[in-house]
């Protein structure tokens, strides 16, 4: 005779035919690929978090560029009067996007993840059916509405106080949104191999933002000594202002090409090499 | 998504295992965390997985629910392989780690349903709510989730990874920080979810737990699957009973060689343990007691004690380390 055990409770028959009914179902749900929706969620959840934080990620990075603009622009306007046959406000105009874009959309990326990774909640995203591309997708996407929201709100407010930049409005969008992909995706990857906060600060302290006050931001490089207008060209980010200077306000430096040409191997690059991030699993999933 | 013009089918039992683990090997750099790990899971079993800290339980999760990607061996959830159909065998699929997480930007609600919405659910707040109801976690639906006690994070974890209801369930240390009395109430809870048709997975460190829930367990040891049994064979079959006896005088030496087919030793002064296997196989105590009564032994005190799976547990290992080292 068995002592009998207290809570002796096998899977019966009954529990297990439920269960056989239940995997049954959970397939058939499997079968239809319900990513889609789930990237949208993930979207979703990544506007969110910048709007919670809209005085740092939206209301902060407007006033400063337009902080900019004012000092720039008037204090320096009022003396230069024109650059390039176009007033110096509408000169500024483009620099400080652009400058404002690179900002916000890699921010948003690198941060969101790299926080995400660092207090572990990202495993949630990491055992969804999500594929790398709807990952990307929505990171980037957020990032992207984060970036074109306060780029055009400046946009919006320069205007209104008398910057006419409005040149060639298709290609200043196209421009734009490349220029906010591409940063993003680069945030992606750099949260990825970052394994700290300063690493993760690195990058747009000691390289992007150099990078784009040296790449004509507030001056032409015409006005430069041909020496350091020589340097200035290796600069790829000078092709970014200056494009997107170009479609503002049909002034550039440099061909406006280069620079579209630029940020679509920019998208492409990073987009690839994020993909491959997270479809190895690199550093996520090891 | 294909726009299918077929009739959904009327859902026909799933045959076969739930999980099918075949020759799992993981290294970590020289260290080799699983080796050639081979399990099958049962549709509505609920299966514990027992090992010492760093035996490589959370390693086999983890390859299973796509948080490891690189591994030897082939793993698949309800016929879907988790690196070739990972999309479908994750939907399947709900895991609450070991490693407690918190989401700073959201209040615990908003993360609750936000995981339902990854999984393709629509309207997600409703089940969120019941979910962390029925977890004990009402009133607590506007607290920022880094502000949540640990107990209630592990809880918030559980509400999470059961909005998409998944078939099959991994409890990675459910109760690890949860107090007593939520404690017996998770248990109900997930008692309650087998009856569902739930299958379930966990890990614990209280051997208690898996005594009480497990319908099988698995114990594990430096990344080896040592041994998979049956609850209750497993007590049977490694389970020992102590009976102490305490005497008036001391045994007659005469009825010590009787006594021979017993396996017995001597305690204190005229207290004898005698042991038997849990399953009562010969010789028997209803025997022994013929025998002491035959020779006249008055028996003052009588003690029984039975050996619970953390002794079966603690035996194996020690074994176990023996032939390995
Ligand atoms: N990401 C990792 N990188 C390197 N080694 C790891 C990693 N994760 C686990 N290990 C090692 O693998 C072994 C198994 O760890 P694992 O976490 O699977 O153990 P466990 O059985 O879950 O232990 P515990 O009961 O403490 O949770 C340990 O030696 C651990 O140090
Ligand atoms: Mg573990």
């Amino acid at each position: 005779m068995k002592p009998p055990l207290e809570t002796a409770s096998p899977a019966s028959e009954q529990t297990s035919a439920s269960a056989r009914r239940k995997i049954a179902a959970a397939r058939e749900k499997a079968l239809q690929n319900q990513g889609w929706q789930g990237t949208y969620a993930l979207f979703i959840r990544e506007v969110k978090r910048f709007m919670k934080i809209a005085g740092q990620s939206i209301v902060s990075p407007v006033l400063t560029t337009l902080l900019y603009f004012v000092v720039f622009g008037f204090s320096l306007g009022s003396r230069l009067q024109e650059i390039e046959g176009i007033p110096y406000i509408d000169f500024l105009v483009p620099g400080l996007m652009m400058l404002n874009l690179i900002n916000n959309a890699f921010l948003n990326s690198s941060f969101s993840l790299f926080i995400a990774k660092i207090h572990g909640a990202i495993v949630d995203v990491l055992v969804t059916p999500l594929t790398p591309l709807q990952i990307i997708m929505a990171y980037v996407g957020a990032s992207v509405v984060r970036a074109v929201v306060t780029g055009l709100i400046i946009w919006l407010v320069a205007s209104l106080m008398g910057a006419g930049t409005v040149a060639y409005p298709l290609f200043t969008i196209v421009f734009m949104l490349l220029t906010a992909i591409g940063f993003a995706l680069f945030g992606i990857i750099v949260a990825i191999y970052s394994e700290t906060f300063d690493q993760i600060n690195l990058l747009p302290s000691f390289f992007l933002m150099p990078l784009t006050f040296l790449g004509g931001v507030f001056y032409s490089i015409s006005m430069l000594p041909p020496f350091w207008q020589a340097v200035s060209l290796a600069n790829p980010i000078l092709y970014m202002i200056n494009g997107l200077r170009y479609g503002m306000t049909g002034v550039s430096d440099v061909s406006p090409w280069i620079g579209l040409g630029i940020l679509t191997a920019l998208v492409l690059l990073c987009g690839l090499h994020a993909w491959h991030l997270l479809h190895t699993g690199k550093k996520l999933r090891e | 998504m294909p726009n299918s013009v077929v009739a959904p089918t009327p859902t026909e039992n799933f045959v076969g295992p739930v999980l099918t683990v075949q020759g799992l090997s993981k290294t970590y750099g020289k260290l080799q965390a699983l080796h050639n790990v081979n399990l099958e899971i049962e549709p509505g079993e609920i299966f514990a997985l027992l090992g010492v800290n760093g035996a490589g339980k959370t390693t086999m999760i983890e390859c299973i629910c796509g948080l490891q990607a690189h591994f030897e061996g082939q793993i698949s959830v309800a016929g879907f392989d988790v690196r070739k159909e990972y999309a479908r065998a994750r939907q399947i699929t709900g895991l609450v780690p070991q490693e407690l997480n918190f989401d700073g930007f959201f209040r615990s609600l908003e993360t609750v349903s936000s995981q339902g919405g990854y999984f393709g659910l629509r309207q997600p707040d409703q089940k969120a709510r019941a979910l962390m109801k029925r977890l004990s976690l009402e009133g607590k639906e506007k607290d920022n989730t880094r502000n949540l006690s640990g107990g209630m994070k592990r809880r918030l974890m559980i509400a999470k990874a059961l909005m998409h209801d998944p078939a099959l369930l991994f409890l990675d240390e459910p109760t690890a920080g949860v107090d007593v009395e939520l404690r017996d109430d998770l248990w109900e809870y997930v008692r309650e979810l087998r009856g569902n048709g739930t299958t379930i997975v966990l890990t614990t460190h209280y051997l208690e737990e898996a005594e009480k829930l497990a319908d099988r367990i698995g114990i594990i040891n430096r990344g080896r699957l040592l041994l998979v049994e049956r609850r209750d064979h497993l007590m049977d079959k490694f389970g020992r009973k102590r009976v102490t006896l305490r005497t008036a005088q001391p045994l007659p030496k005469h009825l010590s060689r009787e006594l021979r087919i017993y396996q017995w030793e001597e305690g204190q002064e005229n207290e004898y343990h005698f042991h038997f296997r849990r399953d009562e196989t010969e010789p028997t105590l209803p025997r022994l007691f013929e025998l002491l009564g035959q020779y006249g032994v008055s028996i003052t005190d009588v003690e029984t004690r039975q050996s619970r799976l953390e002794d079966i547990f603690r035996e194996l290992l020690q074994s176990d380390d023996e032939t390995t080292s």
